[in-house]
């Protein structure tokens, strides 16, 4: 880290360019990368390091914040046992990764298309008013999303049902059957975070040089040669971005299903982040949800070395 | 109840000996002139009403009241956070009915007798008596102790349009869940019309184990616990009522698992259900022409009676004292909680939309407000202890929801799902210490 001291001349004056007069003998001159990191390390050690100490501590003890006056003995590792053991667990970590794979490939495909799209030279207006109007769905509150998804896929007035009957299909209740409620919250999370892969893909398909573009254009008509040969392989790093953010978001994606659905009906859309909170804030026990927690980080540090590893190329 | 007997005595003595001209609310408060206090509200009709009426008790006696409007979901969260970080941001805690033994037996209310002994404090006229009994019992007090005095009291009641119900041919509604279910259930539901007799809001969360699975254990004469604090829920009575909820549910609207308490008001303000049982706090919204289309056909009965009789559902909050406030805030959120539920006020609570816990209120209202008779006869035959009240409710709640809502759904079966929460409950109640004799059976 960023904690490198230069060492002082034994003696002799010092080769200071700017004539300063160096240090005195006996004092440590901290290099200036020092300075300029350690405000960002300390902020990251007071936001992400430091509570993430506190959560490996407290997954090692038996502690229920509803009960002050219990005793919070040491436990080792029984509270990783309890999460390892726990079906409902396993079930919710089964049901995240489900979610992930209908949303994940859905954004990014969906992405690549409005990239694509806005990519394409001589749409003037329409283009800028487009990249103004995908800053929208990222914009909005988790909570608000919920909220509008169930109105959206309310069975009596949403615009979801009405949609069906425009095409002579009945209504359906979206949020009450435990397979469209699971379709339902991933609507929403491909509607709010298409627009993101969208933005990200775009600024990646801006650095393919101009006249390389328009010489594989020249040299051939297919737009899926040109797309697979010269933009994809700019596009790269942008997704492994996608994926390792969207999989850390999904992972902790909490207030709008919540909202939409409370992880219900059933257990039909209780992802992990929800299980976690509902261990952590309704029963209170911190010891077996900081284990949780520590589980999940561990998951999500796999994730994304594998992604780096295999999907992430330099141009 | 040596405590509660305490607290009463004390109150009649003061009555008594003090005199009540003697005490005034602007004398009491003089000394806390100026101190500001914060309390816990719901975005509720009742909550609306005190709203309305603090600016009085604020005139009068120079206390600043302020608020934060938490949706119930947070509310306790938010709550057991300040508590337990000894955070102070709460003076006037929020205790909804299943929490009392959490909060009480934490030590982060405080016992009311402190101020009722206080003649400074006590109000004379407080008659801890004038409350309706089961609900001074059941919200405010907790091991014979008081802690809060019952704000916003909610009973189970039966709305319904009686022009459907008539249109179908009935003159009144149904008295047993058993006519609902097998007379009124088959005439009242119309799906080609989007009509349906009933609907019992079930969306996971408190709303499935306290409005949907408790509401049909105790008519059949089931229970969650037995007097051992072990699962009753095996037994004849509750599977009866469980198994009676999955035949009900084909008189319900589809997606029924997924309507919380405005779902279902609505369906019936809209006129796509007969009947719903909601709590009475809800009458303001069904009455509000903005908001319902049936206010003329609206009617409001007791909830149907089974097998046990009347046992209608049981909820409602009450307002207590944070035991980590200082003293002068404590004294100060102390004659906020003592006006506010005061005989004097509840008139007032009432016109400005609650429902006051004071059984003197209601005297001459019973034609004024329809809900008001089948409600005082609900909370005159209701159950204690509708949900238990200890602090493991918070962990068991989640594992009824979590499995009432799959019995619904037909994922498990009653039989299964049933002995799924017992199991689950019981371990809970274990860990707890009931059986080995480390905590007092106390719900």
């Amino acid at each position: 880290m960023a904690t490198t001291v230069d060492p002082l001349p034994a003696e002799g004056p010092t080769e200071d360019p700017m004539g300063a007069a160096g240090p005195r003998p006996g004092r440590m001159r901290l290099s200036p990368a020092v300075w300029f990191l350690a405000p960002a390390v300390l902020a990251l050690a007071a936001v992400g390091i430091y509570p993430l100490g506190v959560a490996v501590v407290n997954s090692l003890h038996r502690y229920n914040l509803a009960r002050p006056n219990a005793p919070t003995p040491f436990v080792g590792l029984d509270n990783y046992v309890a999460v390892l053991s726990d079906p409902s667990f396993w079930g919710a970590v089964g049901r995240t990764f489900a979610f992930l794979a209908l949303v994940l490939p859905a954004e990014l495909a969906l992405g690549v298309l409005f990239a694509l799209a806005l990519h394409r030279p001589g749409l003037g207006l329409m283009r800028a008013l487009t990249r103004v109007a995908l800053v929208i769905p990222i914009a909005t509150t988790y909570a608000v999303v919920g909220l509008i998804g169930r109105l959206i896929f309310n069975r009596q007035f949403g615009v979801a049902n009405q949609a069906l009957s425009w095409v002579g299909l009945p209504p359906v209740d979206w949020l009450g059957d435990p397979t469209l409620a699971f379709v339902a919250i991933a609507i929403m999370d491909v509607w709010q975070w298409t627009p993101f892969c969208a933005l990200i893909l775009l600024a990646g398909l801006t650095m393919v040089p101009r006249e390389t573009e328009e010489a594989a254009r020249l040299e051939t008509t297919s737009a899926w040669s040109i797309f697979r040969h010269l933009q994809l392989p700019y596009l790269l790093p942008g997704i492994t971005a996608i994926l390792i953010l969207r999989t850390a978001d999904v992972l902790k994606l909490f207030d709008a299903v919540f909202v939409m659905t409370r992880g219900g009906p059933g257990t039909a859309t209780e992802l992990i982040s929800i299980y976690v909170q509902r261990v952590a804030f309704r029963v209170f026990d911190q010891g077996l949800a900081s284990a949780q927690a520590v589980i999940l980080l561990v998951i999500t540090i796999v994730l994304s070395r594998l992604y780096i590893k295999f999907v992430y190329r330099e141009v | 109840m040596r405590h509660t007997l305490t607290s009463l005595a004390a109150a009649a003595v003061l009555t008594f000996a003090g005199g009540a001209s003697a005490w005034t609310l602007k004398e009491a408060a003089a000394p806390y002139k100026g101190t500001t206090i914060k309390a816990i509200f719901l975005d509720r009709p009742g909550y609306a009403a005190a709203q309305k009426l603090i600016p009085q008790f604020e005139q009068e006696t120079g206390i600043k009241v302020t608020w934060e409007v938490i949706p119930y979901e947070s509310s306790r969260e938010r709550q057991v956070l300040n508590f337990a970080s000894q955070g102070g941001e709460v003076d006037v805690a929020l205790v909804d009915v299943v929490w009392i033994g959490e909060f009480a037996s934490n030590g982060w209310l405080v016992p009311i007798n402190k101020f009722t002994s206080d003649p400074k404090l006590a109000d004379p006229e407080l008659n801890l008596k004038g409350f309706f009994p089961i609900l001074l019992e059941s919200f405010g007090t907790w091991n014979k102790e008081v802690y809060g005095l019952p704000f916003d009291n909610y009973s189970g009641l039966m709305f319904y349009n009686k022009c459907m119900l008539e249109e179908a041919g009935f003159k009144e509604p149904p008295k047993t869940w058993d006519e609902l279910l097998n007379t009124y259930g088959p005439k009242l539901t119309k799906p080609e019309k989007n009509q349906y007799a009933f609907a019992l809001q079930s969306r996971r969360g408190e709303t499935q184990s306290a409005d949907s699975f408790m509401r049909v254990l105790w008519p059949f004469g089931g229970s969650l616990l037995n007097d051992k604090f072990r699962s009753n829920l095996m037994s004849a009575e509750s599977q009866k009522g469980l198994e009676f909820r999955q035949q009900l549910m084909k008189y319900m609207p589809p997606g029924i698992v997924d309507y919380d308490h405005a779902e279902a008001v609505n369906a019936l303000a809209q006129g796509n259900v007969a009947m719903i049982t909601e709590w009475s706090a809800f009458y303001s919204t069904l009455m509000d022409p903005t908001k319902s289309k049936v206010k003329d056909c609206l009617a409001i009965t007791t909830e149907p009676a089974g097998p046990a009789g009347l046992k209608p559902a049981l909820g409602g909050f009450s307002l207590a004292v944070s035991s980590q406030s200082p003293a002068a805030k404590q004294a100060a959120s102390w004659l906020l909680i003592q006006w506010l539920t005061s005989a004097k006020m509840a008139v007032p609570y009432i016109e400005a939309g609650g429902v006051s816990g004071r059984v003197d209120a209601y005297k001459g209202l019973e034609d004024k407000y329809q809900f008001v008779k089948p409600m005082v006869a609900s909370w005159q035959g209701g159950v204690p202890d509708y949900r238990p009240r200890f602090p493991e409710w918070a962990s068991i709640t989640e594992i009824v929801a979590e499995w009432g809502t799959r019995i619904m759904l037909n994922e498990v079966s009653v039989k299964d799902g049933a002995a799924a929460i017992g199991q689950r409950m019981e371990a809970v109640l274990q860990e707890a210490g009931y059986y080995e004799g480390k905590k007092p059976l106390l719900k």
